[in-house]
């Protein structure tokens, strides 16, 4: 039972396969069905619908037969989605943006920042010294980067994405 | 998409925050009361509602309630509206200096000093 209007499903489809696949899952017609039909029935680029398919694929959320003509000898692809799989798909998503937000964490506490005030960069302590606090790019002075409400903002999400896992 | 008959009873569990007796969901379902119980011992195993003894019309039945909390919230998977940089990514996987994810806290950064703004 999967609430495409949910913004969080939503949202992690649109991630994966754009807007126009989850246009495709939308109007997705039901049943076994060829990709060139599902192109013609959604009225979405074939390649779109190939290139959705082979994501959803990836993701186990969409499910592929094969069938051999046994005359011809010809393989027909046949799909049709499964989403019931989403939430071990948004459990894993959970695992991963929480791992990567600590490694960030550690890195932006145990380190000091330097920037270009033209945007062109940002360095640790370490490396702005070596370029003797000069932008490589622009030659601007580099300034102090006070990181503390990212900070902030990492462990906040940390913290939020960590409660279930008990 | 069509929902199976366990999809649709939990469906209609799910709406009623106080729960639902036994006795009107199989009604609601048009369903028999028989197929109704063994529906509800199925949604039982999957750990999604629970059910406690209860009387209802004067006949004994089960109120039945959704178990929400089996259910974890992916919410924090959203940045504002944007999902999870990490989602599909495909590049070679440096969280330090990602900008994908830098970008994503970010948006989260601006959307709490907007709603901060909004709500003072």
């Amino acid at each position: 039972m999967v609430d495409l209007n949910d913004p969080v499903v939503r949202g992690y489809l649109s991630r994966l396969v754009g807007d126009d696949g989850l246009e495709m899952i939308e109007k997705m017609p039901e049943g076994d069905i060829t990709d060139e039909k599902i192109a013609e029935e959604t009225g979405i680029l074939l390649n779109i619908v190939r290139r959705t398919l082979f994501i959803l694929y990836e993701n186990k959320l969409a499910v592929c037969t094969r069938e051999r003509d046994s005359s011809s000898g010809w393989l027909t692809y046949l799909w049709h989605l499964d989403l019931s799989d989403i939430e071990h798909q948004l459990e894993k998503e959970r695992k991963k943006l929480l791992r990567n937000l600590r490694t960030r964490l550690d890195f932006e506490e145990n380190n000091v920042f330097y920037r270009c005030p033209e945007s062109c960069l940002r360095m640790v302590f370490e490396e702005a010294t070596e370029t003797e606090f000069l932008c490589i790019n622009c030659g601007e002075d580099l300034v102090f980067e006070d990181n503390s409400e990212m900070v902030n903002a990492i462990r906040k999400r940390v913290d939020a994405l960590n409660i279930d896992e008990s | 998409m069509n929902m199976t008959i366990e999809e649709s009873a939990f469906h209609v569990i799910k709406k009623k925050k106080d729960g639902i007796y036994q006795n009107e969901l199989w009604k609601e379902l048009e369903i028999d009361s028989r197929k109704c119980s063994r529906i509800i011992s199925k949604l039982l195993e999957e750990g999604l509602v629970t059910r406690e003894s209860a009387v209802s019309n004067g006949s004994r039945t089960y109120l039945i309630k959704a178990n929400t909390q089996t259910q974890p919230s992916y919410e924090m998977l959203l940045g504002a509206h944007e999902f999870s940089p990490c989602a599909g990514c495909r590049d070679a996987c440096q969280p330090e200096t990602c900008p994908k994810l830098t970008e994503w806290i970010t948006i989260i950064i601006k959307n709490e000093i907007l709603s901060e703004a909004q709500n003072p």
